[in-house]
């Protein structure tokens, strides 16, 4: 495209169809486009057309009118019905909004009702930790191991907003919603405190039916096989106009009125997308996530200009089922059972990582050892204090998923390991509780730990699967999407996995729901205080 | 004015362009059929192909039918052997008919039969061709339309007192008027290996039928999208 000035207001470009025209618009010169005030979206749009940065070519990316008239206007459009979604439905309809959540999938919940239900906050309205003696906690330091976890990239002021909301989002949810927790509190890898709130049920539904019920109560509706194949603007300057969707072979478009709110996820089953930031997640790798994990709505807010980042860090879940990178019930013990002494070894029955450390290292140290599956070996003192229901134990048996001995060496026999070596690796593992270090891989040990002296014991198989993205859509402490130049797109705000930063480039177990729930009730809150178009 | 009352000719007679004769071959637009109102165009006596112990016929059109079998226009969820079958017979692979030989239809506006007032729902162009192909599935195919249509159910059966429009769906009160309650019907499908692998108990929350059974389509279990080994099975499901 070239540019000649003619006089302030008038400029003559050659267009799309590479003919000259001259098009009258405001000062457009050289220093408004570098000062951003003017982007290419401008001179896009003259002819009535909706905002698209960029024109490949593709199906996706094809030249869309920007719509007339609306099929249909909504106060607050929600894009996503998992827990950031519903929390910002839920806080959007509170303020007053009409709010409708767009679930292209013909069920909800996304990831969330299948996620592990364990939320991680300083504290709660039982003060569970100090009632269980489990240690000090602070903000501070859920901020800190965060962070540290996220190799510090993660944006600060975001995880400052999280670490502060998360023991209120989860009192909002057990007061307003009825949700109800475990008498537990384990302490997850990567996290120096017992703070893992965990879900009555073991999985996230015991989070998302809650959120629901606040929603929908409060007059947000859930639309489901509705999916977003656009999101329309008209320039780089004004505020998001609204969707198109597509509604079984229908498309229609719906104005909003007061705000839309990004809550999409991730993108762990695109596979295409994930491997363009990262080529070694092959589709070798299985994939904890549901199939509906993909990431057009990150794209269609890249094409109206928002800005993404830190999209390479794409987290595996190092203890999904090995089979099928299943997260189901049985693989949250590996990850809960840490903080009360649980181990992992692999087939040769030795350890291979401090079982504390962060997801991203026990993922990886599996990968490099190869011999799939590796194990997480526990025993039932260590069932007792997750305050797991004994049906759930029971069901784990009799899928197979745990196996379960009265001794080590019954144990080892059972799952195909050498007795001796696995013998030996509990001893020295029960030595390294007593004595309060771990010489081989420097495991933080805290006198929580169990050391597997009694049985029964169980052993359940796991093998990392591509399970979260760290990367995605910028936004602000108040939750809006921020442009390439760093500036809000007016009435546009993104919450959960579709965000990028506040986890920095390997997230902490439990911390997914705090901020979806923290930062979801923060959209919505100011979607519906956004003044009406 | 002219305009109007010329529009229920034009769509009369563009549907006689896409008659059908028996065996499946469409009319070319040119050479307009007769419209054949009577049975008697294809049946000399009307009574040879009357289920047995029927009264015998006297009329040789489909009020002769109606003033027993009355029409019903409240849409009752349950069989009807006269009405299933008459469509059946005459949309199958023995004979394809066009719909209005026994009614009239006025695009967007009405769907009645022959001589009567009252009105099935307002089907559009577009739906008339939605029609006939789902009619080609519920007649004979191995999907749950034509399961139904064995059992002498037809499309009012499920989608009530009006002709659907394209993108309905049929909603889970309605199928479990016939095949509910729910809880009698998650005790029924209960495996007996593990209990709590229950299609009709998903921890996915309470889900529409449709998810997984498509009347017009291959049905499939939504829970082997994830649980690729579970030993599911549905029917109607794709060959």
């Amino acid at each position: 495209m070239s540019t000649r000035q003619k006089d302030e207001n008038e400029v003559k470009i050659r267009g799309a169809e590479n003919r000259f025209k001259t098009i009258k618009t405001s000062p457009v010169s050289r220093r408004t486009i570098l000062k951003g005030g003017v982007g290419l979206g401008v001179l896009a749009s003259m002819g009535g057309l909706a905002l698209n940065l960029s024109r490949p070519g593709s199906a996706e990316a094809a030249l869309r009118k920007l719509p007339k008239k609306w099929d249909e206007t909504i106060d607050v459009v929600i894009i996503g019905s998992g827990f950031a979604g519903l929390a910002a439905a839920a806080e959007a309809a509170g303020g007053g909004a009409k709010v409708v959540i767009l679930e292209k999938m013909p069920t909800y919940g996304g990831n969330s009702i299948i996620s592990g239900g364990a939320i991680c906050a300083w504290d709660d309205k039982f003060h569970l930790r100090q009632k269980l003696n489990l240690g000090d906690d602070s903000p501070k330091r859920h901020m800190e191991d965060t962070i540290k976890g996220g190799d510090f990239y993660n944006i600060p002021e975001l995880v400052e907003v999280m670490v502060n909301g998360a023991p209120d989002a989860l009192n909002w949810m057990i007061d307003e919603g009825g949700a109800r927790i475990r008498e537990t509190l384990p302490r997850m890898g990567g996290h120096t405190a017992y703070r893992t709130h965990m879900a009555i049920e073991g999985v996230g539904r015991g989070y998302t039916e809650p959120l629901k019920k606040i929603a929908e109560s409060r007059g947000a509706k859930i639309r489901l096989n509705t999916q977003v194949t656009w999101i329309c603007r008209k320039d780089t300057d004004g505020p998001v106009l609204g969707v198109e969707v597509l509604t079984g072979k229908k498309k229609r478009n719906i104005g909003i009125r007061r705000a839309l709110v990004l809550a999409s996820g991730g993108f762990s089953k695109d596979v295409k997308m994930r491997m363009a930031y990262n080529p070694s997640l092959v589709p070798e790798f299985n994939c904890t996530n549901q199939p509906g994990a993909t990431g057009e709505i990150i794209r269609y807010a890249q094409a109206i200009g928002a800005d993404a980042l830190h999209l390479a860090f794409i987290q595996l879940y190092p203890f999904a089922e090995p089979e099928n990178g299943i997260l189901d019930t049985p693989a949250v013990y590996p990850y809960t059972g840490t903080g009360y002494g649980l181990i992992y070894v692999n087939k040769l029955g030795k350890r291979f990582v401090s079982e504390l450390e962060r997801r991203d290292v026990c993922s990886f140290a599996q990968i490099k050892m190869g011999m799939k599956p590796t194990y997480s070996i526990f025993n039932e003192k260590m069932i007792q204090k997750l305050a797991a229901p004994k049906a759930e134990i029971e069901s784990a048996i009799a899928k197979g998923r745990f196996v379960k001995a009265d001794s080590i060496a019954e144990l080892a026999g059972k799952i195909g390991m050498n007795v001796d070596v696995l013998q030996e690796t509990i001893s020295k593992h029960n030595k390294y509780i007593e004595e309060g270090k771990d010489p081989e891989f420097n495991k933080p040990i805290s006198k929580h730990m169990i050391p597997m002296t009694e049985g029964p014991f169980y052993a359940v198989a796991q093998w990392p699967a591509v399970h979260h993205c760290q990367g995605g859509l910028r936004i602000n402490t108040e939750a809006q999407v921020i442009d390439i130049w760093s500036k809000a797109i007016p009435r546009l705000y993104a919450v959960g996995e579709v965000v990028g930063g506040v986890h920095g480039s390997n997230r902490l177990g439990g911390n997914a729901i705090a901020d979806c729930i923290v930062f979801g009730r923060i959209a919505g809150t100011n979607a519906a205080k956004e003044k009406p178009l | 004015m002219k305009r109007i009352s010329l529009f229920p000719a034009l769509a009369f007679g563009s549907l006689l362009c896409l008659l059908y004769v028996p065996g499946g071959k469409v009319v070319d637009a040119a050479k307009p059929m007769k419209v054949l109102r009577s049975c008697k165009d294809c049946h000399t006596d009307i009574n040879t192909v009357m289920p047995k112990g029927h009264p015998a016929v006297s009329g040789v059109d489909i009020i002769a039918c109606i003033s027993c079998h009355v029409p019903d226009y409240s849409g009752k969820a349950e069989s009807n052997a006269y009405a299933a079958r008459l469509h059946s017979a005459h949309e199958g692979p023995k004979a394809r008919l066009e719909c209005l030989i026994c009614h009239n239809w006025i695009p967007g506006k009405s769907f009645t039969v022959f001589q009567q007032k009252a009105s099935f729902g307002a089907p559009s162009n577009e739906d008339m061709e939605l029609f006939k192909k789902i009619f080609t599935s519920w007649v004979e195919s191995s999907y749950i339309d034509s399961l139904h249509s064995r059992k002498n159910i037809s499309c009012s059966g499920c989608h009530g007192e009006s002709l659907p429009k394209e993108g309905e769906t049929v909603e889970n009160d309605r199928c479990l008027l016939c095949h509910g309650p729910l809880d009698k019907l998650q005790t029924k499908t209960t495996p007996k290996d593990f209990p709590d692998r229950n299609p009709h108990k998903s921890h996915l929350g309470d889900i529409a039928c449709t998810v997984c059974h498509h009347a017009h389509g291959a049905s499939k279990v939504y829970c082997l999208e994830c649980h690729k080994t579970f030993k599911m099975k549905i029917q109607g499901e794709a060959k």
